[in-house]
């Protein structure tokens, strides 16, 4: 299906679409965020049964439980303590922990583990069931075509736990060896002394974390954005290339910067793989890409399965274009638009099952800060790390939007 | 019967429009058949108990059940036929047990999601204005919530007497029935709202209630039905990663199963074989009901609306 531009009738608007878009995007997303922060406050706050000061609830009941009440300032009004939570949100500050420290410093220092492999993972699980659910429905024999649903339905109903668990013991040692075999020490520590032993500019986990997340969330951009315009001017091998181009190329790029040793060791951690295989980025990547894929694979094989009847296929073949063709660049284009607001809706149970497989790897991201906060119950930090997560949330939303408009002109004026 | 004519258009079945609106297909047929199974196997555990483990209620029994003669835990064999823990547990007995609360968490979770998207879904559409504004507004907001998350954060640590199958169930369906639940219902409801039928009702002078419950409901029940069935997949899912992360011995649900496995195959790495039989058994138990519900949900789906529908900006 071509790309129309049915609103204007063909007069070129004097504003570009998507700022325009973008902005009305932007206005929903603020109250749309104003309602999730003030539907998690009283969920926490109200619903959940137990507080830091619970645990005082010893055999004396009173003095030490009303201390503790007070100590964590518990004992002021609910509305108090929600424009308390809302303001403070407003300057970043996301509260301070039960156990003294602040709430923002916590995930910050977890965040990079969890964004770069949900990103990652996500992005990768997406292609992945797109391409399967494209290629693999339309030209699909029947056999084929069952092995696929089933493969799709068991990516999500499988327990994530037991996943991790199969995976720890089917690639724990395979990972090891690529790892020795590309000449990494053996042990971690080597790489990372200096920010060990605290030397003053030293390169820390952290640090080249962030560098990869915003490397590769630039090189995306970028892709994204030289795919769009070889798109449009017809250039088929820009098209193609320009996504794994610039990808490879960010990698590239980190590599010749002499940090490649210390980013292939971040994803094949060995402090702690040697003993249990656990806390290995690679192992979470492929977890969270076959908890992932299964969803968007099914949606994209039962739209493809529809499309196929349509009346525009049969025209697109009878006026001799090729079957790949047709398959790519008018049913395949008609299909991805609900099937990306379909996985919208579907976002946040992938999500938990992300979360899951983090914390049963033992990665020290952000799910190990939310389960730890569950066991010491300390609400602020739950709290917290929900936020960021509704945060992640809309940001999804706003990449699938801007994705689906750019798809579908009549999705252009952003939703009043 | 087809003509010549018609298998040369065979790989394109023409047309679709006309074709009737079915709800069986094979991936319903495939969630029942599931279904059915554990069904009847919470029915084959009473009755189990009153013949062949008649008397024997210290060896069977899913949770104090404890085999003497033989070493914890045992291959299948004869007399335990999915083998035993390593708390000594009869592990068909405790795959039969389990079922039942998994159903209940089901139950629990699709009919409180159908009930609060039925609900606030038919508002939304039929009040239109202020009321569809906020409602919207709130499932939007209610969709960056991950049900499963908060389930967790108010389930984890706690026994099954205070948040039990009932608990997990209902507050997973009233978060997942206020987020994408009734944001899909709601879309539903806005395209029956513009349908010819609708201006008859209104002319021939129907009241609120009526229209509501008479002309718009009825249309909204496969989408009710569908998110009940895709939310009841996450709701399991949840209950099972409960039962993995509660005390040992209190539970003895699909998820401790595993978590047992996992344990003793981690304590026992090299010195013991992997006790796969408890894992299977428990991972097996948890993916085939999570999987019976989910394909139900996804073939109505693709029944009622193969290019899903979704929400239709």
């Amino acid at each position: 299906m071509q790309v129309i531009n049915a609103e204007t009738g063909g007069r070129r608007p004097r504003v570009p679409w998507f700022v325009t878009f973008l902005a009305f995007r932007l206005a929903w997303a603020l109250i749309t965020l104003f309602l999730f922060l003030t539907a998690v406050f009283f969920i926490v706050q109200v619903w959940v049964p137990y507080t830091w000061a619970t645990q005082f609830l010893g055999p004396d009941r009173g003095a030490a439980y009303s201390a503790a009440l007070e100590a964590a300032g518990l004992n002021r009004p609910l509305f108090e303590r929600y424009a308390d939570f809302m303001g403070g949100l407003a300057t970043g500050d996301l509260g301070t922990s039960f156990s003294g420290g602040s709430v923002s410093d916590l995930i910050l220092h977890a965040l990079p583990v969890t964004l770069t492999i949900f990103i990652a993972g996500t992005v990768i699980g997406w292609v992945v069931g797109e391409m399967l659910g494209r290629v693999g429905t339309w030209s699909a024999h029947r056999l084929s075509g069952s092995a696929l649903s089933v493969l799709g339905v068991l990516s999500a109903a499988i327990f994530p736990p037991f996943l991790v668990f199969v995976l720890v013991r089917w690639l724990r040692d395979p990972l090891l060896d690529a790892r020795a075999a590309m000449g990494l020490p053996r042990d971690s520590l080597e790489l990372w002394r200096g920010a060990v032993i605290g030397e003053p500019g030293a390169l820390t986990p952290d640090d080249v974390r962030w560098l990869i997340a915003l490397a590769m969330l630039a090189a995306l951009a970028v892709g994204l954005l030289v795919r769009t315009y070889g798109r449009r001017h017809q250039l088929a091998i820009v098209e193609a290339v320009a996504l794994p181009g610039t990808l490879l190329g960010a990698g590239v790029g980190i590599w010749l910067s002499g940090l490649g040793p210390h980013a292939l060791d971040l994803l094949y951690r060995a402090d702690i793989a040697a003993t249990t295989g656990r806390g290995t980025p690679a192992l979470a990547l492929v977890g969270i890409i076959l908890i992932s894929f299964g969803q968007v694979m099914l949606v994209m094989r039962a739209g493809m399965e529809a499309e196929r009847a349509e009346d525009y296929v049969l025209t697109g073949r009878a006026k001799g274009l090729t079957e790949r063709a047709v398959r790519d660049r008018h049913v395949a284009r008609n299909v991805l638009a609900p099937v990306l607001a379909g996985s919208f809706l579907s976002f946040p149970t992938v999500l938990a099952g992300m979360m899951i497989v983090e914390y049963e790897l033992e990665m020290q991201g952000l799910s190990s800060v939310l389960f730890d906060a569950i066991e010491f119950q300390d609400i602020p930090v739950i709290m917290g790390v929900i936020v960021v997560l509704g945060l992640m949330g809309v940001g999804f939303r706003l990449l699938t939007d801007v994705t689906i408009a750019s798809l579908d002109p009549r999705q252009r004026r952003g939703r009043a | 019967m087809t003509t010549l004519g018609e298998s040369a258009l065979a790989p394109v079945p023409f047309p679709r429009r006309g074709r009737r609106l079915t709800f069986v297909n094979a991936k319903v047929l495939v969630g029942i058949a599931i279904l059915v199974f554990f069904g009847l196997l919470t029915f084959a555990q009473p009755l189990l108990e009153a013949t062949v483990w008649a008397g024997r209620d210290n060896v069977y029994h899913p949770q104090f059940g404890f085999d003497t003669g033989i070493a914890h835990p045992s291959a299948p064999s004869a007399t335990h036929w999915l083998g035993t823990s390593s708390l000594g547990r009869d592990v068909f007995s405790m795959f039969s047990h389990a079922a039942r609360p998994t159903f209940l968490v089901a139950l629990a979770a699709g009919g409180s999601i159908a009930l609060v998207a039925l609900l606030l879904g038919s508002i939304a559409a039929y009040r239109k204005g202020w009321a569809d504004g906020f409602i919207s507004h709130l499932s939007d907001a209610m969709v960056l919530l991950p049900a499963m998350v908060v389930v967790f954060v108010l389930g984890i640590g706690r026994s099954n007497e205070e948040f039990g199958a009932l608990q997990v169930g209902l507050s997973f369906g009233v978060l997942y029935g206020l987020g994408p639940a009734t944001a899909t219902v709601r879309a539903a409801a806005l395209t029956v709202m513009v349908r010819p039928f609708m201006e008859a009702a209104r002319v021939a002078g129907g009241g609120g209630t009526w229209i509501v419950t008479r002309h718009v409901l009825p249309h909204l029940y496969p989408h009710a039905a569908v998110q009940a069935m895709i939310g009841a997949t996450g709701a399991v899912i949840a209950d099972a990663f409960l039962s993995f992360r509660s005390a040992v011995g209190e539970d003895f649900g699909f998820g401790q199963m595993v978590y047992d496995g996992i344990t003793w195959s981690t304590l026992m790495a090299g010195i013991a074989p992997t006790p796969w039989w408890i894992m299977l058994a428990g991972a097996g138990g948890i993916t085939l009901l999570a999987a019976a519900f989910y394909l139900i949900g996804v073939g109505l789906r693709e029944a009622l609306d193969p290019r899903l529908g979704g929400d239709p900006r």
